[in-house]
């Protein structure tokens, strides 16, 4: 059974960097499976953190040796090519223990700070997601697994047949590529859906996490996907029952208790038996295909 | 101990596999190590105990590629900049950390939280090399054609960094009597700022790296450092005098602005020994890769023709994603001379990017660097190993005691922000 928790720094502490670094190592102490830099909203509302998740997941991931660290990205706000080029370092540097949650929620607060006039309905609204995911994914697509060479006698550095332009063009993003950056260990960083606010949408995703008023979509995830139940204290036991009966693969801890919670917790659940290192080794994910690639190539 | 800060400021500029295009097959450099964490840590421990005011990472938005062609022979791949020295800042305790962030393909409130978080995990060691992006291909991968007109890049550089200050004011609680023009103007229609958390040195130090004349007031108005090409000690003096009276045009202190030329090294324990070492740098720039180095310079690519023919000239103007004028005065002599392109790709590869370049020991890098700040011509120097690591490890080694003993260089820091090593005041 994966354990996951999120962190943020609380609203109102004091010693903002203290707070922060004293929360991660509890978590990596607890031996988190997942930590998702988020910051919680009510029970089991998730949204971009106070602190700005992809500058700071490099620096928390030199704490944080144990668990994959997650991002939550605030999907209608950002930049494809910008994501693209910081998840693929951060992948690197991490050894392939990184991952991305886009998320939707934070809309308003963040519209008016992008100074966005209109907000998206509903519809556009998980359209422009979708486009943000697939646009960035093409740009790790723009370079092939293999395309490094790194031969000091030869001079040869890299194979120019295996990084491309791209061109994607989606309703809301494009991007002509490729990347200026190689294309990251896992293939594609792990990717992360909260089904509370993204009930259907056209990107498969690595892991999902939903409440438990959410099991019919936890239901629902691709073949292969790993399952985080959302619970708080004094929704546990039911969690756990559901854990028990196959329902879901993990607890994703949330509530003013998280903390204690995961280390209670880890007082009696085994950790994982993982084998490898990557976010995909650990989970039993594949890594993705790479339509761009050559027959052969990977 | 001295609690003399020194006279003489180092940044560390760490790009990639160093200074030289060729310089990642040399016997000793680790091109591989670029992809994992224990080289940043590495690098960035030994920067913080040489005492360097910082680091610095340059950007780019766009691939290498000239016409869709990347390059097979250069060592490419730059890490996101944002991302080393966030791993950076969880290993040192005192070294400022300076990202470079463009202004054009970006918005106020994604940079100043992304600073803010910078800031944040290094307790107040954060900077912003800002630039306005010139490449042709980079509007390419933001779904727009063509890049801003230049004074209109500037115009808008002004107002995103005064937009980004006002983020950074309302998270530090401070007040900005800007405020409502610097959310709403012509370029940002703002409604409000982001409660991230804020942290010592309230908004990260301001760097610059303009040139042309709009570049120039632009620095001089917002910086606090400034990169700058400089062959001579001459050009130097110039420059930084030059920017030190628009800063006085502007009601700035020009004592608020550091000058921080670059200057690439190649070191050895004879002066033979370091010549030696540079003639293997340019060796290892074979052909093959000069050729690869200008086409992605002009965006053409000239591995389409042979390497001892002619230049091509109007081919290369009617077809190159550069600006054909800029492209033609570049290569017009050389193709009139009847230069062929291996001919003329060597020799612009072995001065790359225009910076001045020292081969020698390390008390003849600390002579210089001693001249040209009695001169009058930088506040220090914007470092550029000829390859890494060796070049950075043999300067932290063999110049930095040569530059405390003549209490040039501070011997430990009088400060935890980069701001205070800088000993610059609070700038604007």
């Amino acid at each position: 059974m994966y354990l996951s928790i999120n962190i943020d720094i609380p609203d109102g502490a004091g010693d903002a960097y203290d707070a922060l670094a004293r929360t991660a190592d509890r978590v990596e102490a607890a031996k988190a499976d997942f930590a998702i830099l988020a910051r919680a909203h009510g029970d089991q509302g998730l949204a971009p953190p106070r602190i700005e998740p992809v500058v700071s997941l490099p620096w928390i991931a030199g704490r944080l040796r144990t668990p994959l660290v997650v991002a939550a990205i605030p999907a209608l706000h950002s930049v494809p090519f910008h994501i693209a080029r910081a998840l693929s370092a951060a992948d690197f540097l991490t050894d392939g223990r990184c991952g991305w949650l886009p998320l939707l929620a934070g809309g308003a607060r963040f519209d008016a700070a992008y100074g966005v006039a209109q907000p998206l309905s509903g519809g556009e609204a998980l359209a422009k997601y979708d486009d943000f995911i697939r646009a960035t994914r093409a740009l790790w697509d723009s370079w092939d697994e293999d395309a490094l060479i790194i031969d000091k006698a030869s001079g040869a550095y890299l194979d120019s047949a295996k990084v491309r332009r791209v061109d994607y063009r989606g309703p809301y993003f494009a991007a002509m590529g490729p990347l200026n950056a190689a294309r990251p260990p896992q293939g594609h960083p792990l990717l992360l859906r909260d089904l509370d606010e993204v009930g259907e949408s056209a990107t498969a995703a690595d892991v999902v996490l939903g409440g438990l008023d959410r099991l019919d979509r936890l239901a629902r995830a691709p073949k292969g996907a790993v399952r985080l139940l959302k619970v708080t204290a004094a929704s546990l036991d039911d969690g756990l029952h559901h854990v028990r009966d196959g329902l879901a693969d993990g607890l994703h801890l949330m509530g003013p208790d998280a903390l204690e919670l995961l280390e209670a917790l880890r007082g009696w659940v085994d950790c994982p038996p993982y084998v490898g290192t990557t976010a995909r080794q650990r989970l039993g994910l594949r890594k993705p295909v790479n339509p761009y690639s050559r027959k052969g190539a990977a | 101990m001295s609690r003399n800060n020194g006279r003489l400021h180092l940044w560390a500029f760490l790009q990639g596999i160093g200074f030289f295009p060729g310089g990642w097959r040399a016997p000793d450099a680790t091109p591989r190590a670029v992809f994992q964490r224990d080289y940043y840590e590495r690098v960035a421990r030994l920067v913080d105990d040489a005492c360097f005011d910082a680091i610095v990472f340059g950007d780019q938005l766009q691939g290498r590629d000239a016409a869709g062609r990347t390059p097979g022979r250069l060592a490419i791949p730059t890490l996101d900049p944002f991302t080393l020295l966030s791993v950076m800042a969880g290993v040192t305790r005192h070294v400022g950390l300076v990202a470079t962030v463009s202004t054009t393909f970006n918005e106020p409130a994604e940079v100043a939280a992304k600073f803010a978080a910078l800031n944040l995990v290094s307790q107040g060691r954060a900077g912003w090399n800002i630039v306005t992006t010139v490449h042709p291909n980079s509007p390419w991968n933001f779904g727009a054609a063509d890049l801003l007109e230049k004074s209109l890049r500037y115009d808008r550089a002004k107002a995103f960094v005064d937009a980004a200050e006002v983020f950074w004011r309302d998270a530090a609680g401070l007040d900005d009597p800007q405020r409502a023009a610097n959310l709403k103007n012509r370029w940002f229609d703002i409604a409000g700022t982001l409660d991230f958390p804020t942290s010592p040195q309230y908004r990260p130090v301001l760097v610059q790296a303009g040139q042309s004349p709009d570049g120039r007031n632009f620095a001089a108005q917002t910086a606090e450092a400034i990169f700058c090409p400089a062959p001579t000690l001459e050009a130097g003096r110039d420059y930084r005098d030059d920017i030190r009276e628009r800063a006085r045009t502007f009601g700035r202190n020009p004592d608020g602005i550091l000058i921080m030329p670059g200057l690439a090294f190649v070191l050895g324990s004879t002066e033979e020994e370091a010549q030696r070492k540079h003639a293997l740098m340019l060796e290892l720039a074979d052909d093959a890769l000069c050729i690869e180095y200008l086409s992605e310079s002009i965006g053409y690519d000239l591995t389409r023709h042979p390497a001892g023919g002619p230049i091509p000239l109007e081919q290369i103007c009617a077809e190159c994603e550069f600006p054909a004028g800029d492209v033609r005065r570049m290569l017009a002599p050389a193709a009139e001379a009847g230069e062929t392109i291996a001919d003329f790709c060597r020799a612009y590869a072995r001065k790359p990017r225009g910076h001045a370049i020292f081969v020698g020991t390390p008390d003849q890098l600390a002579d210089r660097m001693e001249t040209w700040i009695d001169a009058g011509a930088c506040d220090g120097f914007t470092l550029q190993p000829g390859y890494m690591p060796t070049e950075l490890e043999l300067f932290c080694a063999h110049v930095v005691p040569l530059l405390q003993v003549r209490g040039l260089l501070r011997r430990q820091y009088q400060g935890t922000t980069l701001r205070d090593h800088l000993a610059v005041g609070v700038g604007t």
